[in-house]
């Protein structure tokens, strides 16, 4: 996945920061407008579409059966996976998971499954024999900049607004999944020299690294993840840190706002 | 139907469509002729004039031609040439002896190297799509400041105007030097202020392409036109 | 699993289907033009409770080098499932089903566009099926066709994905779920609608010569009203001025 990266980009980036302004007339911590739809995938018992100016992703949540770990007999399981397929952008080229969509799966599945949001002992059909698994899928269909927080709350949206279908599965009644809190993750890039909020596609290809960060509804930290080459100060962690607490909590408001 | 500003009907075409043409009608452009039909290859506007019918697309990719002024991106560089991104299908080849520096052999990458830009000129294009660009001519050079702008190369024509009127709107509202390629990368060069205002207005026009009015439209980013 | 599903009556007594529809009457179809802004064309099409979206990039350097036909374009076609497209979750990663309607796809496309005017480049096709109930493969050749238009990828005509199949010894148009799982035959066609060509054709079941015959008058039918849909998703999105 290597892409051109003109150096005028970057030296306009870089001058657009000296002034305190950005690519697309943003401020330095605004986000994109964001469009969040539920429950709009036929086959998925959980769904969310989520359009963040030129990115599209989709993810769906599937449920199956299965035997539970011997360690933990009475607990449902999670996980989460990714691809980025060559739908998405020029650059993805076909082939087996990139590292880059092998990253997006699990930070994404991070911050929700060490938020404790769902309770895993809720998910047991029979104790040391059957359990419910939960798979979430996250299916980008166009990269235009930060697909993660546009996959992570896609995803938690889906959770949130899932039913399990315990009656295709002759085990009961459907029921809601109901989850105890709402993870949110919200994306700072460095771009020009200074750290931004929700990055679109010419910051991020004219930009630095990026850090992830999911907070819970206290405002608890439930994951981190910094990628790609480059190194922070701690005081800059801080900023963001602060800034994170906000976000997180009007894209919180926007999922609720789309529970029934 | 819909009326342009010159208030002749727009006809929209398909690929596929058969074309109503008088006898004898050549196909031109996304046109292209089954037995003794003309049928439209491209998604656009049909325009039959003379004895010849064509379609303006509303959407086509740069395909290189001679003489083409182009903005390209240095993706590689050997010994002696460079590869530069321009758009198009292919990598257009920009070889030592036509750049304006004196180069040693093995030293390309010293004056130019990856992710640099370039305005250069098509200088020839062969039945094989194979380009290859010149630096060696009025205003082409290594670009060290400014901003780039993609647009959509088929929306350069309304970028500039009839009579270069928009594109002359473009330069006096942001006081800036625009210069416009054929491959649709639009340089900017001035303060931010007026960065910004060109940036709006050519966002505008990518967004909102064909549809009529543009002038009115544009009344709101550049000021009323005089 | 499935119990009493041997017992499943596919045509109500008064002739129609379980859905209401007529023996020659099509689901409900949406389609649009110009929906993924980062790709170069692109469409969305809604066939019954079929979803699938299609990109297209290009025409670009073919690579790696050995795909590369020094007199024309290759058209690279990858037709994908979500994982959360149907009832039962498909694991990515290699699916010899999607491979096969991937290949036959872009045989299809290659009758279409004109591939000799890109020598030594390729057009890359991405269909992914969001939701699936039934004829995904020919959902995914009409998102593909309306995506190629989009892009500005020249065409001498597009192409119409339609099927129809036999349940309970009666010919019907476009199967639905319950009517691909128990039903006798399935026709999925690729029909140029201008000139009445076909560029892509299979089929499964038994179906006697008259019964093909209807099956294939249903599906050129449904090419006219389903082409209708992709012209106008296609002027739709040129007078909005997308580009």
């Amino acid at each position: 996945m290597v892409q051109l990266v003109p150096q005028l980009l970057r030296q306009q980036l870089a001058e657009l920061a000296a002034n305190d302004e950005r690519i697309d007339g943003r401020s330095r911590w605004q986000s994109r407008d964001v469009e969040l739809e539920v429950d709009i995938l036929y086959n998925a018992e959980g769904s969310a579409k989520v359009v963040m100016g030129d990115t599209i992703v989709y993810v769906g949540v599937k449920f199956d059966t299965a035997a539970p770990y011997s360690d933990r007999p009475t607990s449902g399981s999670l996980m989460t996976g990714a691809e980025l397929r060559p739908v998405a952008h020029r650059k993805y080229e076909p082939g087996p998971p990139s590292p880059e969509s092998i990253e997006l799966g699990r930070v994404v599945d991070r911050g929700i499954r060490e938020s404790g949001c769902m309770d895993m002992e809720s998910l047991c059909i029979v104790p040391g024999e059957s359990v419910w698994r939960v798979m979430i899928d996250l299916h980008v269909l166009s990269d235009g900049g930060n697909i993660f927080d546009a996959c992570a709350t896609a995803a938690i949206a889906a959770l949130r607004t899932a039913t399990v279908p315990a009656k295709r599965f002759d085990v009961g009644e459907d029921f809601k999944l109901e989850l105890k809190s709402t993870p949110v993750m919200c994306s700072f890039t460095r771009v020009g020299g200074r750290y931004v909020y929700d990055a679109n596609e010419a910051e991020e290809l004219g930009g630095d690294e990026r850090v992830h960060i999911t907070l819970g509804d206290e405002g608890h930290l439930h994951s981190l993840q910094k990628g790609l080459k480059g190194v922070l100060m701690p005081e800059e962690f801080a900023e963001i840190l602060a800034q994170a607490g906000d976000k997180c909590a009007e894209l919180r408001e926007l999922i609720h706002s789309k529970e029934a | 139907m819909n009326s342009n500003d010159g208030g002749a009907e727009l006809r929209l075409v398909v690929p596929g469509d058969q074309i109503d043409a008088p006898p004898g009608t050549q196909p031109g452009s996304g046109v292209y002729k089954r037995g003794d039909n003309l049928v439209a290859t491209k998604l656009g506007e049909l325009k039959i004039g003379g004895d010849l019918a064509h379609v303006v697309p509303t959407f086509t990719k740069y395909l290189p031609r001679s003489g083409d002024l182009v903005i390209g991106y240095v993706e590689a560089v050997m010994n002696n040439l460079w590869f530069l991104d321009v758009g198009g299908p292919f990598n257009a080849l920009l070889p030592m002896s036509l750049a304006p520096w004196k180069v040693e052999f093995g030293a390309a990458r010293e004056h130019m190297g990856y992710g640099d830009a370039v305005l250069a000129r098509v200088m020839e294009v062969d039945e094989t799509h194979s380009v290859v660009a010149t630096m060696k001519g009025v205003g082409l050079r290594k670009i060290k400041e400014g901003t780039i702008f993609e647009m959509p190369p088929h929306l350069i024509g309304l970028v500039i105007g009839s009579n270069g009127r928009t594109l002359q709107r473009l330069k006096v509202a942001s006081d800036c030097r625009i210069i416009t390629t054929q491959n649709g990368r639009i340089l900017i060069d001035g303060n931010g202020k007026g960065i910004a205002i060109a940036r709006k207005a050519l966002q505008m026009i990518e967004e909102t392409g064909h549809a009529p009015g543009l002038h009115s439209r544009l009344n709101g980013i550049l000021g009323d036109d005089e | 699993m499935m119990g009493g599903y041997g017992d499943i009556k596919l045509l109500n007594d008064d002739g129609t289907r379980l859905d209401g529809r007529a023996v020659d009457e099509l689901r409900p179809v949406e389609i649009k033009a110009g929906v993924l802004p980062v790709a170069d064309g692109s469409a969305w099409v809604k066939h019954g409770l079929n979803v699938a979206v299609a990109a297209v990039y290009g025409p670009m350097e073919a690579h790696p080098r050995k795909i590369q036909r020094q007199d024309r374009a290759v058209i690279d076609v990858r037709y994908n499932m979500a994982p959360f497209s149907t009832s039962d979750r498909i694991r990515p990663g290699f699916n010899r089903r999607s491979r096969e309607i991937s290949k036959v796809t872009a045989e299809a496309l290659e009758s279409v566009v004109l591939v000799e005017r890109f020598p030594r480049s390729k057009i890359r096709v991405e269909i992914e099926i969001l939701a699936a109930e039934a004829g995904t493969r020919c959902v995914g050749i009409t998102a593909a066709s309306v995506a190629l238009a989009d892009a500005g990828i020249p065409m001498r005509d597009m192409i119409v994905g339609v099927a129809s199949g036999k349940i309970e010894d009666v010919v019907v148009l476009d199967l639905d779920k319950a009517e691909d799982n128990y039903g006798q035959a399935d026709l999925p066609m690729g029909i140029l609608p201008n000139t009445g060509e076909i560029a892509f054709l299979q089929m499964d079941g038994d179906l006697s010569v008259e019964e093909y015959n209807l099956a294939c008058e249903y599906n050129y039918k449904a090419a006219s009203e389903i082409h209708e849909l992709m012209k106008q998703a296609l002027l739709d999105s040129a007078s909005r001025g997308d580009a």
